[in-house]
């Protein structure tokens, strides 16, 4: 995108009144993630979830279903935070925050297609980081979970032209950034960019947002965006995706992302793609699961 | 209770013993032996399955079957059987809707494309390890479809051989019951099958294509005779093999399939640590291995 486009999609984002403000709970628990995992305060994310009741009832139920109950049910928030594991509530409470971004009626897409791929992709990249001993892997957490944010600009910004984006990428089962580049001129890459620019995400991470479905100069973004753009395509490989059929085939062990952290990390050359490959349909049911409960209520 | 086209009729319940952390030893040492990974949303039918040869051999507790799984002299043969558990039911026609996606939109039109160049109109196929022939079948009746669409005025062949003589027997029959029909697609079934009372037969103008024989994927003076093939099915077969005959018997399939042929194996079954000369591709929903003409890039070169 030439750089005349993107000023004029800047202020048009910037400008508009219905620019997504950051949810409240973002940046406390931005910063909860800035310590080292051992260090995370569970007092804080206790706190963090009792701020919100509807998050707060959520956990609870969460923590009674089939899948997570102990030997009593969770009646407190302290309880259920205990049950769940303090990781999985800060799950919860970031992909609630998120969803409440934008009105229900203001989505153009599916929200519960765009949280399960959004999820899928943050654990895969999280799995990545960790088989790859990417140092931070609850940074490629984060990246994973916000790579689309742009997606929630465009429902917000242009909905008319980025519904028109998403049923042309259906029709002709193209990859929905080209689809973009087509009927809108910019893609949720870009938009993407400059909402994360705008709420102050740290700048690898915005880089990660811009950048994951073209990663260019892998050098510019680091690994993180190589995490980010495998991870995204895993998933939409694997039923996570956007819900429609790409017909096209990925060679992973020859995309540039994975060349490039072959270089930097020498672990990756020990995956086993294949098996992870097939591990991912457990990822589609603690991703199902998460989804549904956060849209349950 | 996952809508599964695997799933056994009398397999409703989840088993009692589901948490027991040895079933992800178990799980794990299936997955070494035999490349079969079954994910969790797959588990509770390994861990019902298992439960089946638990009670067969009289091991009490999970712990107890694994060690029955790991100690001589019964090891080999309990791997065996427990593998036939896992794969059984596995046997249908259309058993794998997106290695039939795979195969119908990324698959036939890349190999056509490039054959078309080259001025070839044919194309071959093989079904190794065919069974008792849900799988050629299949495939001639996919490749049937797309030679109305796709691959108009285009000739194909299916090649399907086992080790077995009383399958070929029953594969060239192509007479199957209500549950090897169950995934056909209905457009299928009305132009490629007829009931005959409780059986369903496969048309003339499916079999026509196929060409049945005995062959043992281990004998290397036949598997040299092997060539020229588009696409390679070999599902649920190799998992039986020790790592060498994998080894030999891979390097056979990758010499016979054409430069840019496919390789594909079960939907959840993997080749790694075994070949590396085949380059792991992902479909959506699916993975094959793809022979190359490039080279395959190691660690440290770019």
């Amino acid at each position: 995108m030439n750089t005349e486009t993107l000023g004029r999609l800047r202020s048009r984002i910037v400008n508009i009144d219905a620019m997504p403000a950051i949810p409240v709970i973002l940046r406390p628990l931005l910063h909860c993630l800035d310590q080292p995992v051992e260090q995370v305060d569970m007092e804080r994310i206790v706190e963090l979830v009792s701020y919100d009741k509807s998050i707060a009832a959520q956990c609870i139920r969460m923590a009674n279903s089939a899948l997570f109950m102990r030997n009593s049910p969770a009646e407190t928030v302290r309880s259920a935070v205990m049950s769940l594991g303090t990781w999985r509530v800060r799950d919860l409470l970031f992909s609630n925050s998120l969803s409440q971004i934008i009105p229900a009626n203001r989505w153009v897409i599916d929200p519960t297609i765009f949280w399960k791929h959004s999820l899928g992709v943050a654990l895969v990249c999280r799995k990545f980081a960790e088989m790859i001993e990417y140092p931070d892997p609850e940074k490629a957490y984060l990246a994973g979970l916000l790579h689309d944010i742009g997606v929630i600009v465009n429902c917000m910004v242009a909905p008319k032209e980025f519904r028109d984006s998403i049923e042309n990428a259906m029709r002709e089962q193209i990859a929905l950034d080209e689809a973009e580049q087509a009927t809108l001129g910019f893609t949720h890459s870009d938009s993407g960019r400059i909402l994360a620019d705008n709420w102050k995400i740290p700048s690898d991470i915005a880089d990660a947002i811009e950048l994951h479905h073209h990663i260019g100069d892998p050098e510019r973004g680091g690994p993180l965006v190589a995490l980010v753009n495998l991870s995204d395509l895993l998933c939409r490989m694997r039923d996570l995706g956007y819900g429609y059929y790409e017909p096209r085939q990925v060679d992973f062990a020859n995309e540039p992302g994975w060349l490039y952290l072959l270089i930097k990390y020498p672990s990756m050359a020990e995956i086993d793609l294949a098996r992870f490959t097939f591990s991912l349909d457990e990822y589609a049911r603690e991703v199902g699961d998460m989804v549904a409960s956060v849209f349950k209520s | 209770m996952p809508n599964d086209s695997t799933l056994l009729k009398d397999e409703t319940a989840v088993p009692d013993n589901l948490g027991d952390p040895a079933w992800i030893r178990i799980r794990d040492l299936v997955y070494q032996v035999s490349g079969i990974y079954q994910a969790e949303n797959k588990f509770y039918l390994l861990v019902g399955r298992a439960n089946r040869r638990m009670k067969a051999v009289g091991a009490r507790t999970p712990r107890e079957y694994l060690d029955f799984l790991t100690a001589r002299p019964n090891r080999d043969s309990e791997m065996r059987n427990l593998l036939n558990e896992i794969t059984i039911g596995e046997t249908c026609l259309f058993r794998s809707l997106p290695q039939i996606d795979a195969l119908r939109r990324v698959v036939i039109p890349s190999v056509a494309e490039a054959k078309r160049k080259l001025s070839f109109t044919k194309l071959r196929f093989w079904s190794a390890g065919c069974s008792t022939g849900e799988e050629p079948y299949t495939l001639a009746m996919i490749l049937l479809e797309e030679t109305q669409g796709l691959l108009k005025g285009w000739t194909f062949e299916v090649v399907a051989t086992d080790l077995n003589d009383r399958s070929v027997a029953k594969a060239q029959e192509g007479v199957y019951n209500d549950y090897a029909v169950r995934n056909i697609p209905p457009d299928f079934m009305k132009k490629y099958i007829t009931k005959v009372g409780a059986d369903f037969h496969v048309a003339d103008s499916v079999k026509t294509h196929i060409s049945f024989s005995r062959l043992n994927l281990l004998d290397d003076s036949k598997m040299l005779f092997m060539r020229g093939f588009d696409v390679v099915f070999c599902c649920n077969v190799l998992i039986y093999f020790d790592g060498k005959s994998k080894t030999r018997t891979i390097q056979h399939f990758y010499n016979a399939l054409l430069p840019n042929g496919y390789f594909f194996l079960g939907h959840s079954e993997s080749l790694y640590g075994i070949s590396e000369k085949f380059r792991l591709v992902h479909f959506p929903g699916a993975t094959a291995y793809w022979k190359s003409t490039e080279a395959i890039p190691k660690a440290g070169t770019p």
